[in-house]
């Protein structure tokens, strides 16, 4: 995913990497002198595979080397981190920072739910235009600024007004994506906090859960340039030295409400090779690296570390056109969704890194539902299907694919493999590949290239809003124009229900009608795949892309 | 010698703004524009339209470059767009950096490359100038990437070298960054030394036969003093195959850089194309292309230097 998917500027050399990788899983690697872990298997979607061994419940301190994806140290101005994808978020703004919600990220077993963050409680009027945050007292920025309304004042200033001195256009430009709704703010007590959205946005308090508070103090002092380089704020760990292109190290925050850090330190390493990342593990100069190579995956469980694997709100789709062509039919788009095999896809060649996506809603996503897992590998009714749409003898479809990204996995055989399942039912697949920057431009302007057919792009359904982005009949993603006004009136319900359980049962019905329809082709879901070394304890690996690190320790 | 000089710099303005302006163009015409890569799929188009207009990127593309190279000849190099922090600082420690790996893997790439020549010069027929003049090819054949491959895998499998970076955690010496830096310097200087190996074989062959040292043969010379003079005669040949690997170097350490996590230019340049980063990208390329440039001066001097007849 990317939001996801720019983790994904990440595998540059991807293909190339492959042979690399296979040359050094089976080198073995001893030199780590790592006892074995206790890894169960990697595939199916519980979360057996989510937890590092819990160590000693008294076990703390270690350095946590973490080889991230990204090809540089994200910026550390509270949303400027989201410049590194949503990797930059999880590593830099999630550590650094809080935010008025939070999940809770603790636990592997259910979706994240929402809790409070730096408000302790929140409530919405009727229309769900106004919400009302009471801030949670006896919180200091790790500069020893008191956080309360004033504080989260001027942190909305800094996303929603170009012209305030302290904030940026990055900064504001990034910001909207969560707060773009928001038309005015205000503080109604010291510690009450009012926000007034321009409409209904009755999952405003999920999307706060990424607009970051930084220190007011910290930011007037240093300046909006200085302050991205000695960040401030109430998060887990405060930022201790950065060497430019290099590594970024964080220390805990002793004093963090919700408990402090079990780590003596954190550092995060830049390394978009997948292979650099193995080898850097394998060697022993980092002891978490991100996203291996799913060849690597049984070698490296083989020598010792520890692989982890769980659902989250990630998707890997085609977008089919819904509106011209072959695929206008919804017989032959169903056609497509019978025609190919992700089972074999998710264990032959992701090698449990990923799991199959029989309808638009990842697991991880409150609108699962197992009823709505229709697409089960049947050629057979694909080719009826085809018949019956007046399709016996198949058709052509140009498709678009972007060369990298790890959240877009391993994009070419995916690909190809899929190419191979649906000429087995007469559909012939000319796939074309471009660079992930030029699909992002593609993408954003709400329509498909000339002559192209069909887009792959992994995605995310981290904000509830991209439901409506993707699926409404005026969503500016909807780039095959899908259009089915039940689908309409219930994502247009589900932005003024502020209830979440109600409201995941219109998203869960809405995905029904989705899935039903197939405006795309669901392939899989990745289950964000990490290898750790045996002596790194206490993680739990949730069911979100996100982490929480507090809990983890680096020793025996 | 200062008019030779003069001409050289000069002409080396309009190379530069040559450079600078088909940099500037080629990104502009690739599909991709930074405020895309930056806000990702989700932001909204109201978001992007206001950021791309607060950039100034909806200006003509002349006027954006005017803008830009006029900033630059103020020196400021502008701010990059995904990191938000001073171009000018970024791009001058990642070339730092940069020139660490170069230096050390020219330094790997002539001393091998004129050990490897000289021998093949000297017994082009024996089975060691066979053997020497085989692995130069080699050298040169075998793609920048599988190499590296192959000394990663070296280094996971003894444990002898670190696989990647430039510094252990919080280590900062000197003998440590040595050992970083010896298998990307060894990656990045095998193609180089494998081409200097060859054309400095070529060079002192052709010296080797001419009457001169016929002459000093024929005068008793030893064949050390032969070898030396002879090598005196190549050293003109050597510093324009020297200097042009410069080049070469410049542009092979994006692959090593990214590969062994080295911190450099390449690897900056690299994150900066596929975020479309245009300061970062523009910057990093022109400060590559002035030291080009600049060494192409040196070099020429020196050479004029060795050689009189270049001055004319």
């Amino acid at each position: 995913m990317q939001r996801t998917p720019r983790i994904g500027r990440a595998l540059p050399l991807a293909l190339l990497a492959g042979g690399a990788s296979a040359a050094l899983a089976l080198a073995g690697c001893g030199n780590v002198g790592q006892s074995p872990a206790s890894v169960s298997s990697s595939s199916g979607s519980g979360d057996s595979t989510a937890t590092t061994s819990a160590g000693s419940p008294s076990g703390r301190g270690g350095t946590l080397v973490i080889a991230m994806t990204a090809a540089n140290i994200p910026a550390l101005d509270t949303e400027l981190a989201g410049g590194q994808g949503y990797e930059g978020i999880r590593f830099v703004g999630n550590q650094l920072y809080d935010a008025l919600t939070r999940h809770d990220l603790r636990q592997s077993r259910e979706i994240p739910p929402l809790e409070p963050g730096l408000a302790t409680s929140w409530t919405a009027n009727r229309s769900a235009t106004v919400w009302t945050f009471q801030l949670r007292p006896n919180v200091r920025f790790t500069d020893g600024t008191p956080w309360n309304a004033a504080a989260a004042v001027f942190n909305f200033q800094r996303f929603r007004d170009p012209r305030f001195r302290w904030t940026s256009p990055a900064l504001v430009g990034l910001a909207a994506t969560y707060v773009g709704m928001v038309r005015s703010f205000k503080a109604t007590g010291p510690m009450t906090f009012q926000v007034t959205t321009a409409g209904p946005d009755s999952h405003l308090p999920e999307d706060l859960s990424t607009a970051f508070m930084a220190s007011p103090t910290a930011v007037m002092k240093e300046g909006v340039a200085g302050f991205n380089q000695h960040p401030v704020g109430t998060g887990p760990f405060r930022f201790s030295s950065e060497t430019t292109g290099q590594s970024l190290t964080l220390v805990p925050n002793t004093d963090y409400w919700a408990g402090a850090p079990r780590l003596d330190r954190l550092v995060l390493r830049p390394m978009p090779d997948a292979t650099q990342r193995i080898a850097a593990l394998r060697s022993g100069s980092v002891n978490w690296a991100e996203y291996p190579n799913p060849d690597d995956i049984s070698s490296l469980q083989s020598s010792g570390f520890q692989v982890l694997t769980n659902s989250y709100d990630h998707v890997w789709p085609w977008i089919l056109n819904s509106s011209v062509g072959p695929t206008r039919d919804v017989r032959v788009r169903q056609a497509m969704n019978y025609a190919i095999d992700r089972d074999a896809m998710s264990t032959d060649l992701l090698h449990g890194t990923a799991e199959p996506a029989y309808q638009v809603a990842p697991r991880a996503n409150s609108a699962y539902a197992v009823v709505n897992d229709i697409y089960r590998f049947d050629p057979a009714r694909a080719r009826a299907l085809l018949r019956a749409a007046g399709y016996p003898h198949g058709f052509s479809l140009n498709v678009e694919y972007p060369t990298s990204g790890s959240g877009n996995m391993i994009p070419q055989p995916m690909n190809e493999e899929l190419q191979k399942d649906l000429s087995a039912v007469g559909i012939k697949i000319q796939l074309r590949p471009i660079e992930w920057a030029a699909m992002l431009t593609q993408f954003v302007t709400g329509r498909f290239p000339a002559g192209i057919d069909a887009v792959n792009i992994s995605l995310s359904f981290q904000q509830e809003s991209f439901w409506a982005q993707s699926f409404s009949s005026t969503g500016p993603l909807n780039l095959g124009h899908y259009r089915n006004p039940r689908v309409d009136a219930l994502l247009n319900q589900a932005q003024t229900v502020v209830d979440p359980i109600a409201r995941n049962r219109l998203y869960g019905q809405a995905a029904g009608y989705i899935t039903e329809d197939a405006p795309w082709l669901y392939v899989v879901n990745d289950r964000n795949p990490r290898a750790l070394a045996s002596d790194v304890h206490g993680f739990v690996e949730p069911r979100s892309w996100f982490v929480d690190l507090t809990t983890t320790y680096v020793g025996n | 010698m200062t008019s030779f000089l003069t001409r050289r710099l000069l002409l080396a303005i309009p190379i530069l703004i040559g450079v600078s302006i088909v940099v500037f163009i080629t990104i502009k015409l690739i599909p991709g524009d930074p405020v895309a890569a930056l806000l990702g799929p989700n932001a909204t188009p109201q978001a992007r339209a206001d950021l791309v207009a607060r950039m100034g990127l909806n200006k003509p593309i002349p006027l954006q470059y005017v803008d830009w190279i006029w900033a630059v000849l103020h020196g400021n190099l502008g701010t990059s767009i995904s990191l938000q922090q001073s171009v000018g600082s970024l791009v001058l420690k990642a070339f730092g950096n940069t020139l660490i790996l170069l230096v050390a893997s020219l330094f790997l790439a002539t001393l091998g490359g004129v050990v490897l020549g000289t021998i093949v010069a000297l017994r082009p027929r024996s089975v060691l100038g066979r053997i020497v003049s085989s692995t130069s090819l080699g050298a040169i054949s075998i793609p920048q990437y599988t190499v590296a491959l192959l000394l990663l895998l070296f280094a996971v499998e003894t444990g002898a070298l670190p696989t990647g970076g430039m510094h252990g955690t919080g280590d900062g010496s000197f003998g440590d960054l040595l050992a970083h830096l010896v298998l990307p310097a060894i990656a990045a200087a095998l193609t180089p030394m494998g081409i200097v190996a060859r054309m400095f074989a070529v060079a002192l062959s052709d010296v080797l036969a001419q009457e001169f040292v016929e002459s000093m043969r024929a005068r008793g010379l030893s064949q050390a003093a032969i070898v030396r003079h002879a090598m005196h005669n190549a050293l003109p040949s050597l510093l324009t195959i020297t200097g042009l690997q410069v080049g070469y170097l410049l542009g092979g350490v994006l692959f090593v850089e990214t590969i062994f996590a080295w911190p450099g230019i390449g690897q900056q340049v690299y994150s900066a194309i596929s975020s479309r980063d245009m300061p970062l990208i523009q910057a990093g390329v022109l400060i590559s292309a002035v030291v080009l440039v600049l060494v192409n001066v040196v070099v020429d001097t020196v050479h004029a230097l060795v050689d009189p007849r270049v001055r004319a």
